[in-house]
């Protein structure tokens, strides 16, 4: 079993609330793992954290046994880890279809902005995004500027950039809140089938959708984790106990 | 026609300078509230540096650079008139060494401010600007400060056609700045440096680095106003560090820039002649319409406030300005978005 993603003892603190408070999770290759817990418990701030966006206050993460603890994010995404985020960040000026071209790698920008020889990798770009906006539903919308869309539509956009790299690890931070039910198992079926070349780090509350799809499980509360398995951790008493404090 | 000569001289000038705001401003995101800065370094190139080049190739010295300027205009003019092959030489180093002193002078005046949000970055950057505009106007061991310094005149070969030769060789320039902004901006480029406005975290999360990006829409913004401020600098024949005010070349090129369409070269050109067409027209009248409104004060200031209200109105009324932003549809897109749609069609 490989491990693509792991962590050490990350913690972060805000003031004095602990967001993250020893987290050690290990992500595994061409797989699916999961992380659930009730709202506030240091999800979000993981993967905050682990993609640089967040510096942490101590602990370690690893990512393909490289250190990359603290690393600006842009270079955490150039080493192949892709995160959407939760409360969707659309370029609201900017089309449908550039939001995805945005997140194409085209490298050397400037050069070739000059030396026009961006033409070909454009249109590879365009015939990629054409392929996921399809898949999603939104090519009809191509060419309408992000601000328009609805929420669920923005969570969708938020998924297509990302397939847009060419990842190794892909996290999803609540990537089917609001989207209807069969186009999110059509989107998890997806990321089911790309799993041979890329592993994925979900964070998401429809377990009934998500479940089925999910090789491993991590639970967190209060910045901790509390239980790690395979369907059977909804079962440990310190789940149930957090959730039911969590509703009532 | 001498309205004609006065609006296209200016109009190429301020076409320049509001361009490379543009590109800054309207596409990267970053208001370079020191864009004056920019365009003194151009004139510094020119009164400072190539004065100073020349007066070591023609071996004259003086005590200070005021007169220095005084024998080289006088000596260089006679070689010129004698081989204006030397004026072309002279006109195309100067403008090459301003874009180049205009990158770098870009680079080095944004890295204290590159981390900053975007509105300490704006004032960052009118400080810098500040300083260095007020010390060369207080020094005189630069541009001559207070009296400024002569420049040659690098056609004056062209004898009486030399001012409308000159005007057109600015309009030249500014063809190519707006030929060269469209290019780089109608690109993928561009595209970053507009998502970049709209979204730095969206962006970083895509790969990019946000100090590198604004590091070079900034050495090429400032290349450019650079230019502007060098043929300012070779057209009038001196530099006087005074005429580089933040108002001239900060204000008004924001202004025309928000009239025009911010993130839009086409509209921005709009906006420029629009702006040039109304500051000739107050600079016409002006006498006459301190007279009309008896008005306590100099009409300058009557037209910096009139600008001041434009601006305002723009902002609060039509802060897209006349022409909107329009997306990057480049050709391949259209192509492929042509082969789609066919394919559905049948
Ligand atoms: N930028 C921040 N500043 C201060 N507190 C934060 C910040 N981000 C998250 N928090 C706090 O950290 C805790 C964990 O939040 P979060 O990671 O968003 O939880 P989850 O994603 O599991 O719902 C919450 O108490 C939240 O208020
Ligand atoms: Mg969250």
């Amino acid at each position: 079993m490989e491990i693509v993603l792991k962590t050490q003892n990350l913690s972060k603190f805000f003031g004095g609330l602990k967001a993250l408070d020893n987290v050690n999770v290990s992500i595994q290759k061409n797989k699916i793992t999961l992380i659930v817990g009730p709202n506030g418990s240091g999800k979000t701030t993981l993967i905050n954290t682990v993609s640089g966006f967040y510096k942490a206050d101590s602990g370690k993460v690893f990512f393909d046994g490289k250190d990359i603890t603290n690393k600006p994010p842009h270079e955490i995404s150039k080493l192949g880890i892709t995160r959407t985020f939760q409360i969707p960040q659309p370029l609201k000026k900017l089309t449908v279809l550039e939001n995805l071209l945005v997140f194409y790698n085209y490298g050397t920008e400037l050069i070739e902005a000059v030396n026009g020889k961006w033409k070909k990798k454009e249109s590879d770009a365009t015939e990629k995004a054409f392929k996921i906006l399809e898949f999603l539903k939104l090519d009809h919308l191509w060419d309408v500027q992000a601000q328009n869309l609805s929420g669920g539509q923005l969570k969708l956009l938020e998924i297509g950039r990302a397939l847009m790299r060419e990842s190794k690890l892909f996290i999803a931070d609540e990537p089917v809140a609001g989207v209807n039910p069969v186009l999110a198992h059509e989107i998890l079926s997806r990321f089911l089938k790309l799993k041979d070349e890329m592993s994925f780090l979900l964070v998401e509350h429809r377990l009934d959708i998500v479940l089925k799809y999910t090789d491993y499980i991590y639970v967190m509360a209060n910045g901790k984790i509390i239980a790690e398995g395979r369907e059977e951790v909804f079962e440990d008493p310190k789940v149930v106990e957090v959730y039911l404090s969590a509703k009532g | 026609m001498e309205i004609l000569f006065s609006f296209a001289l200016w109009f190429g000038l301020y076409a320049i300078v509001a361009l490379s705001l543009n590109l800054e401003y309207g596409f990267a995101g970053i208001p370079n509230f020191g864009k004056a800065l920019a365009v003194l370094v151009g004139a510094i190139s020119v009164g400072g540096i190539m004065n100073r080049i020349l007066a070591y190739f023609y071996g004259i010295s003086e005590d200070n650079v005021i007169s220095l300027s005084s024998s080289v205009r006088g000596i260089v003019n006679d070689a010129i008139l004698s081989d204006p092959v030397l004026g072309i030489v002279i006109f195309l180093s100067s403008i090459t060494l301003a874009s180049l002193l205009g990158a770098v002078a870009g680079v080095i005046f944004i890295l204290p401010s590159v981390k900053l949000k975007q509105d300490y970055l704006a004032i960052t950057l009118l400080a810098i600007s500040e300083v260095v505009f007020l010390v060369t106007n207080y020094s005189t061991e630069i541009v001559g400060g207070y009296y400024g310094v002569s420049v040659p005149d690098v056609f004056t070969f062209s004898g009486n056609y030399r001012n409308t030769f000159f005007i057109l060789v600015i309009l030249l320039f500014a063809f190519l700045v707006y030929f060269f902004v469209e290019r780089i901006s109608n690109s993928p480029f561009g595209r970053v440096l507009k998502a970049m406005r709209e979204n730095e975290d969206v962006l970083k999360a895509s790969g990019k680095n946000i100090i590198v990006l604004r590091i070079k829409a900034a050495a090429i913004g400032s290349a450019i106003a650079s230019i502007a401020g060098a043929l300012f600098s070779l057209y009038s024949l001196n530099v006087i560090a005074s005429s580089f005010t933040r108002v001239e070349w900060t204000f008004y090129p924001f202004l025309m820039v928000l009239l025009g369409g911010a993130g839009n070269n086409k509209g921005v050109l709009a906006g420029v002649a629009v702006f040039v067409f109304a500051k000739i027209f107050l600079t016409m009248f002006k006498f006459e319409i301190t007279a009309l409104l008896n008005l306590p004060f100099e009409a300058i200031w009557f037209e910096y406030m009139l600008f001041g209200i434009l601006m305002f109105l723009v902002l609060y009324y039509k802060p897209e300005g006349i022409f909107k932003e329009k997306p990057i549809f480049t050709k391949p897109i259209k192509k492929v978005v042509y082969k789609i749609s066919g394919a559905k069609n049948n």
